[in-house]
């Protein structure tokens, strides 16, 4: 018995003898902790929940969840297991209630407690008000808020949620995790999380694995994956170009590279806080009027592209606003930062 | 176990029990036949008078006129199309991850097939019945309409139930193992036609017994749905086991036989449906 909650060794899937989805993945998640296995669409993240669910034979390696040889006994693991998928999966011809009351009877709730764990569950997820109604009228919130309650009805020991907030607004997105988090504060419950959203991982997670075509790419907290980029990114951008600016940069003690962007100096350093009153002062002291200032800190965007050499594909689409605007609410619903 | 399949099968009522049009559907197509082929297609005005005694007799095998012959056969019918839908809930549930839901739950295979059966079956029962309480009903208000010529024992009754429901139980078998091996909604009805006209067709439930080839007696006497209208015209008209070679008791076995090897032909294609994708 290794103590983990999950853990995987050398976990292959092959579709078909020839789609290698996953390929000699290993990785272990301690008890209570909320575990992210990020990567793009198709990087093979459903298909490694579906082989820990029991959902899915791999073609070769071994795992267990709490204790449990997911292979030899599914059934034990299926009933230890919560699992939140990432499509809708509740019956539109039930009401939300008639919904729970068969996740109770199939993951064998007690009868005796089942009524006010429903109840209990609709109010925290707060679908009580819509509790009678068919879960067709559900708004897609309120849909996946639903999903999360039929997943942790029997209180899981192990959480799976496979994209589970995929299509939701931010606030949406951000009232989710606050239930999870909730969860997992409460019952000690380990989270296995996989996402293609970066910040919110960054976020919520303790540790993150990377997985893109199938190969593991890196493991460790966020900070842990930021760290190993070794800098932040300060942006100056004078008033008025001047030649002897990039002389002047690179003169600061501490600063490990400058390159010029769109009028802009984009300045590597291990600790960017602490050198922008230094280039702000040496900018002054050469005469070179300043019009902006900015720090970057690495994101797990970068982490992805240090790791795979490519931009994180599904991001995209997405403006530096959204993304802006979806950490902060993320962030906001938490009442804390992310984590560097 | 129990608890799983009474609840499974409680979702499967509650889905029924909230499209009445599904019913409603279900119902037009005996109704049709009983108020229009039913009605048009009186044999016995076909040479009546010139035919010895006891000709109709024959030829519907103790059954007082076709109405009658044919009404126990739609009863048999009927409870074979409305078990045609119960494939494509199946489907249907794939596609729309409720089948996904449940299989990732701790509920056995035989649970979550034996709930679709049970609910698969009740409608087919029903409007099987259903069909035979409306018949004697036409009878009753001057059209033509199923004769009871025999006192029905409680025996008989009970024969005729057994009938219905294995029957029943075999359709709704076969269509949910072709539900659980099929991914496409348009295939599952393509396959179902194919297998549906076919099977009408081959049976002895519409032709009169006394106007079929000896060789398609012999192919209609195996036919589950003969086997269970025999059953049903052995016991509901008078003097009618003097027209069939054997008791509606060996009929009874024979399609006992089908229900069984059509149950564990669907188990097993359910459990692999069901079991961990490789």
């Amino acid at each position: 018995m290794s103590g983990l909650a999950i853990e995987a060794a050398g976990l292959v899937k092959t579709y078909k003898g020839k789609v290698r989805a996953v390929e000699n993945v290993s990785f272990g998640v301690d008890p209570g902790r909320i575990f992210g296995f990020l990567g793009p669409n198709g990087a093979g993240k459903t298909t490694t929940v579906a082989m820990l669910t029991g959902n899915l034979a791999p073609t070769a390696g071994q795992a267990t969840v709490d204790g449990v040889d997911v292979f030899r006994h599914p059934e034990l693991v299926k009933r230890k297991i919560g699992l939140v998928f990432q499509e809708s999966t509740a019956d539109s011809d039930l009401t939300g209630r008639e919904n729970l009351e068969l996740a109770a009877a199939l993951f064998g709730v007690p009868r005796r407690s089942t009524a006010t764990t429903i109840d209990s569950l609709l109010d925290r997820m707060q679908i009580g008000d819509a509790a009678d109604r068919l879960t067709k009228t559900y708004s897609g919130g309120m849909r996946r808020r639903l999903e999360l309650a039929v997943g942790i009805i029997h209180a899981p020991r192990v959480l799976f949620l496979d994209e589970p907030t995929l299509g939701l607004d931010p606030q949406g997105r951000a009232g989710f995790w606050r239930f999870v988090l909730e969860l997992r504060k409460e019952h000690g419950m380990t989270v296995f999380v996989t996402t293609h959203y970066l910040d919110e991982a960054d976020t919520i997670c303790d540790r993150i694995a990377i997985i893109d075509h199938g190969h593991l790419v890196a493991t460790g907290s966020p900070s842990e994956l930021k760290d190993r980029l070794g800098a932040d990114l300060v942006t100056v951008r004078p008033v008025t170009p001047s030649p002897i600016m990039e002389g002047v940069l690179r003169a600061v003690p501490g600063v490990l590279s400058v390159a010029v962007q769109d009028g802009s100096y984009r300045v590597k350093a291990p600790r960017g806080e602490a050198l922008i009153p230094l280039l702000v002062d040496a900018c002054a002291r050469s005469g070179i009027d300043l019009a902006s200032v900015s720090l970057k800190r690495p994101s797990l965007d970068e982490v992805f592209l240090e790791f795979t050499g490519r931009e994180f594909r599904e991001d995209e689409g997405m403006t530096a606003t959204d993304r802006a605007v979806r950490v902060g609410q993320v962030q906001q619903a938490f009442g804390r930062g992310g984590r560097r | 176990m129990i608890r799983e399949l009474s609840a499974l099968t409680r979702r499967e009522l509650l889905r029924l029990a909230r499209n009445p049009q599904a019913i409603a559907t279900s119902l037009l197509l005996p109704i049709l036949y009983l108020v229009l082929f039913g009605q048009a297609f009186n044999l016995n005005s076909i040479g009546a008078g010139h035919v010895p005694p006891g000709y109709f007799l024959l030829l519907y095998r103790g059954a007082p006129n076709y109405f009658s012959y044919f009404s126990a056969g739609m009863a048999g019918f009927v409870a074979v199309t409305a078990t045609l839908f119960i494939g494509a809930n199946v489907i249907f549930d794939r596609l729309f991850g409720v089948l996904k839901r449940t299989a990732a739950s701790p509920a056995t295979a035989t649970s979550i097939f034996g709930s679709r059966l049970i609910a698969g079956c009740l409608q087919p029962i029903g409007l099987a019945f259903l069909v035979l309480g409306l018949s004697i009903l036409l009878g009753r208000s001057g059209l033509s309409g199923l004769d009871v010529t025999a006192s029905v024992t409680a025996v008989g009754a009970a024969e005729i139930v057994l009938a219905v429901v294995m029957l029943s139980a075999m359709f709704a078998s076969l269509f949910l193992a072709i539900g659980f091996s099929i991914e496409q909604p348009q295939t599952y009805f393509a396959v179902v036609n194919a297998i549906n006209l076919p099977v009408l067709l081959t049976s002895a439930a519409l032709y009169p017994w006394g106007t079929m080839p000896a060789w398609f007696q012999n192919v209609a006497s195996v036919n589950p749905i003969t086997l269970a209208v025999d059953v049903l015209r052995e016991n509901l008209f008078l003097g009618a086991a003097a027209y069939y070679p054997y008791d509606a008791a060996v009929y009874l076995l024979g399609l006992f036989g089908w229900a069984v090897a059509m149950f564990f032909i669907a188990t097993l294609l359910a459990r692999r449906a069901l079991s961990p994708r490789r």
